[in-house]
């Protein structure tokens, strides 16, 4: 069993880098809204889908997909916060977990009807063949998530923590009031976070489209693994939901990896440890890992 | 009746009841005053079940309840009027009484609309709010009344409730001039019915109407326990409010 | 005025009917929970589900009679329930809404992937209809009549509730939760007695549905059905007994013509879906003053 260890711990840094771009979106998000956005993972859903357009339908070249795709999406964010968030965003906590479950509702159900419901994938030829380092198989794309990962982690932790624009919206998520008496502008604030994190979003429904498959439902799902991995960092706190999304990146591969004397769990069961994680966690630690015990759920 | 013994309260590590005592006999009436922060409605929410505590004991009619819930705290006699109006606005005024009798008559599972005290259940809280004199009102959303009203209504429900210790957090906060007699008025029948008020209020004037006893809070404790006279006259209380000069 | 009839009485028509009877039952139970309580519990289709697959199994593996077939499935959808309550309730607002859905996922994924129970996607076929006094319960007409009884039975109770004790303590604990302990009112129990109920109630429409239908799989019971009862709800205004009546047999009936515009199956399913959820949405900014009121508390 020890043998497959590493493969497994390999398998678990791809899976989790994936769900880390997913999922920190969420928690930026999270940290200046204070909104749980149920629609994240039918974001992803609509961005990997968008790029499929562009690349397959139209067969444009990846890099001119990337931008026009990129554009509609960050349209598409700014409509999102406008229509289906802001007007909600005082008042009852309800109010927009509502709003954006009817949103991921009618995002699905669009896509399902221009594209229908089959499974699609993004094709990416060569890309896919495994490498063998040290006994662990590794294909070229999935090397390309991780470095992308890091690589857009470490802008966006240098963005966050050394510049203007981060310090306004750390400003903005720890105390609104006094940001603004500041002369920070909450709506670009609001409005550049919100369109970061719809892209990163697409860009991790983009992996998840070229690294397995793509269909309209998925977006439920993830929608769950990032409130997961949020909730198991710490709600709001980005780094805290970085480590979130690796821990289940990890649970979810050493689960289906293992067998535990003879048994080993059938590969269905996978999404349901984010699902376990979310109540385990909401019941014995609901400020997360690394959380502040600001919020008690 | 009701026996408070060190208690005490922190919220995130930083105390908010540092050993508080108090003790209050029945059928007194005590004014709770004291800064903004000094503890007042943190010590009401103890008494309540509201906040746990640290340390510490209360104690009604000798009973020890401060591991009890809240409404079994209710259910031995504990009344509390909310600072934000604890009055149900989404209900009939006539409701907001029948939910206090139907609780106090271990009714609050029935199913059944109907019930052989049902008629009676309703004669009483008739008979109630003709004593606040919102009879006319009973069948009016809660959400109509004028906030001396609902006063008026989250008192006589406590009343209804069958209360027999009184906590009145600030009850006249969101009350016209107009109705704060009114409010006298209610708090004084209290005190013909032998029941034991404990007010928390910031109008000085408006407690030494019918408090024989005024308690003053400040960091977490009582500084001061003594007539209307002895409080206003000490020199601590100005310092406690206006800071040293 | 045969023609009148024959349209009244068509299958077509007792088929809706039957819809309409099912969904009444488990958007009236909800109406407990998240419309009178204020408990935004998104497992209810969860209750469903269990109501249906309890049957399903109970009367093709066990060959269980339909008294006991129903009964069981109240029963367990009722022990799902204080399961889920025991768990959930202690969470407030939204991360009670979270932690349901998260529950409803884990139900969800129960149903796909535990296949020596369930048998997966298969799903599980060959459901006989019940057997009444003698009648042919696969005429569809007697089995609306039968399906009717217990509607009305429902609604009756729902009704009772709502304007009795009970349904009042409901309504102020959703409102002010302490303010409701202090006058005495065991608030946990009230919310758990509610959970109940209204898990009963779904797991008594499951059990109806899985006999009407004949085959369940875990298709019927995917969020997106729990989101259609949530717009149903939403719709007839969270709380309103005659309401949601009312709105059931609206979101019900109104996707019904566009199966007249000669689709293709797979469009309808999504164009159903969009037309809900845009109501939703729809219905949800239009009241976002008054839909979910602040609860208040010290």
């Amino acid at each position: 069993m020890l043998e497959i260890l590493p493969q497994l711990l390999v398998n678990a840094l791809i899976t989790g880098s994936i769900y880390a771009l997913a999922s920190s979106g969420l928690a930026l998000t999270y940290g200046v809204l204070r909104i749980l956005n149920f629609a994240h993972g039918h974001v992803m859903m609509v961005g990997a889908y968008t790029f499929f357009f562009f690349t397959v339908e139209r067969s444009l070249p990846i890099a001119e997909s990337s931008i026009l795709a990129s554009l509609a999406i960050a349209v598409l964010g700014v409509l999102v916060l406008a229509v289906f968030i802001l007007p909600f965003s005082r008042g009852n906590s309800l109010l927009p977990l509502v709003t954006t479950i009817a949103l991921g509702s009618i995002l699905e159900a669009l896509v399902s009807m221009w594209f229908g419901v089959s499974v699609r994938s993004l094709p990416l030829p060569g890309a896919g063949d495994s490498l063998e380092f040290a006994g662990v198989f590794i294909t070229p794309l999935q090397v390309g998530i991780i470095l992308s990962a890091l690589v857009i982690f470490a802008v966006l932790g240098f963005v966050v923590h050394s510049s203007p624009l981060g310090r306004s919206v750390r400003a903005l998520a720890e105390h609104p009031q006094a940001a603004q008496g500041l002369g920070v502008s909450r709506t670009k604030v609001l409005l550049g976070v919100f369109t970061t994190s719809m892209l990163l979003a697409a860009y991790a429904g983009v992996l998840v489209g070229y690294e397995t498959n793509l269909q309209p439902t998925m977006g439920g799902s993830y929608s769950l693994k990032a409130f997961a991995a949020m909730i198991l960092g710490g709600l709001g706190n980005m780094w805290g939901t970085i480590v979130g999304a690796l821990i289940l990146g990890l649970l979810e591969n050493l689960s289906i990896g293992l067998d535990f004397g003879g048994y080993s769990l059938p590969a269905g069961y996978k999404d349901a440890f984010a699902y376990v994680i979310i109540l385990c966690a909401l019941l014995f630690r609901p400020q997360g890992l690394f959380g502040t015990g600001e919020r008690r759920a | 009746m009701l026996s408070i013994s060190g208690l005490e309260v922190s919220f995130q590590g930083s105390p908010v009841l540092n050993g508080l005592s108090l003790s209050v006999v029945a059928g007194e009436t005590v004014g709770i005053i004291g800064p903004n922060g000094s503890g007042k409605t943190t010590l009401f929410n103890c008494i309540s079940g509201f906040v746990t505590q640290r340390g510490g004991t209360i104690a009604l009619r000798g009973e020890e309840i401060q591991d009890l819930q809240p409404n079994a705290r209710a259910l031995r006699g504990l009344g509390r009027v909310f600072q934000n109006f604890g009055v149900f606005r989404n209900m009939t005024v006539l409701e907001n009484l029948l939910l206090a009798l139907e609780s106090r008559s271990d009714q609050m599972l029935s199913i059944l609309p109907w019930s052989s005290g049902r008629a009676q259940q309703k004669e009483q809280a008739l008979a109630l709010l003709r004593e606040v004199r919102l009879e006319e009102k009973a069948s009016l959303k809660a959400s109509s009344l004028s906030g001396g009203q609902m006063r008026l209504l989250e008192i006589i429900r406590t009343v209804a409730a069958g209360a027999e210790v009184f906590l009145l957090d600030e009850p006249t906060a969101g009350v016209s001039p107009r109705m704060k007699d009114d409010v006298t008025g209610i708090i004084r029948r209290l005190q013909e019915l032998g029941k034991t008020v404990m007010i928390i209020e910031h109008d000085i004037t408006f407690i030494e109407r019918f408090c024989t006893r005024i308690v003053v809070v400040n960091e977490g404790r009582i500084v001061l326990d003594g007539t209307p006279e002895q409080v206003r006259s000490d020199e601590q209380l100005k310092e406690i409010y206006f800071g040293r000069a | 005025m045969s023609d009148i009839s024959g349209i009244i009485f068509s299958e077509y028509t007792i088929h809706l009917a039957i819809l309409v009877g099912l969904y009444a039952i488990l958007a009236q139970s909800l109406n407990l929970t998240f419309g009178l309580g204020q408990l935004f519990n998104l497992a209810h289709v969860a209750s469903y589900a269990i109501g249906a697959y309890t049957t399903a199994l109970l009367s093709t593996e066990a060959q269980w009679q339909f008294v006991p077939c129903v009964a069981a499935s109240i029963l367990l959808s009722g022990a799902f329930s204080v399961f889920l309550g025991t768990i959930a309730l202690r969470l407030t607002n939204d991360y009670f809404a979270i932690g349901t859905l998260a529950f409803g996922a884990v139900v969800s994924s129960l149903l796909i992937n535990w296949r020596s129970v369930t048998h997966g996607v298969l799903g599980i076929p060959g459901i006989p209809r019940p057997e009444i006094l003698g009648l042919d319960m696969y005429q569809n007409s007697n089995f609306l009549a039968l399906l009717l009884v217990f509607v009305v039975a429902v609604q009756a109770l729902y009704f009772a509730i709502s304007r009795g004790p009970f349904g009042r303590s409901l309504r102020a604990l959703a409102e002010y939760d302490q303010a409701a302990a202090a006058l005495g009112i065991n608030t946990r129990l009230v919310r758990n007695v509610a959970f109940l109920l209204s898990s009963a109630a779904a797991g008594l429409a499951g059990s109806f549905f899985a006999y009407y239908l004949n085959y369940i799989d875990p298709t019927s019971f995917a969020f997106g059905e729990m989101i259609f009862l949530m717009t149903i709800v939403v719709v007839g205004r969270p709380g309103s007994f005659f309401g949601v009546l009312l709105s059931t047999a609206f979101l019900v009936l109104l996707p019904e013509p566009l199966r007249f515009l000669n689709l293709d199956s797979a469009t309808l399913g999504p164009m159903r879906q969009l037309l809900y959820s845009l109501i939703l949405f729809a219905v949800v900014w239009w009241k976002r003053r008054s839909i979910f009121p602040e609860q208040r508390e010290v």
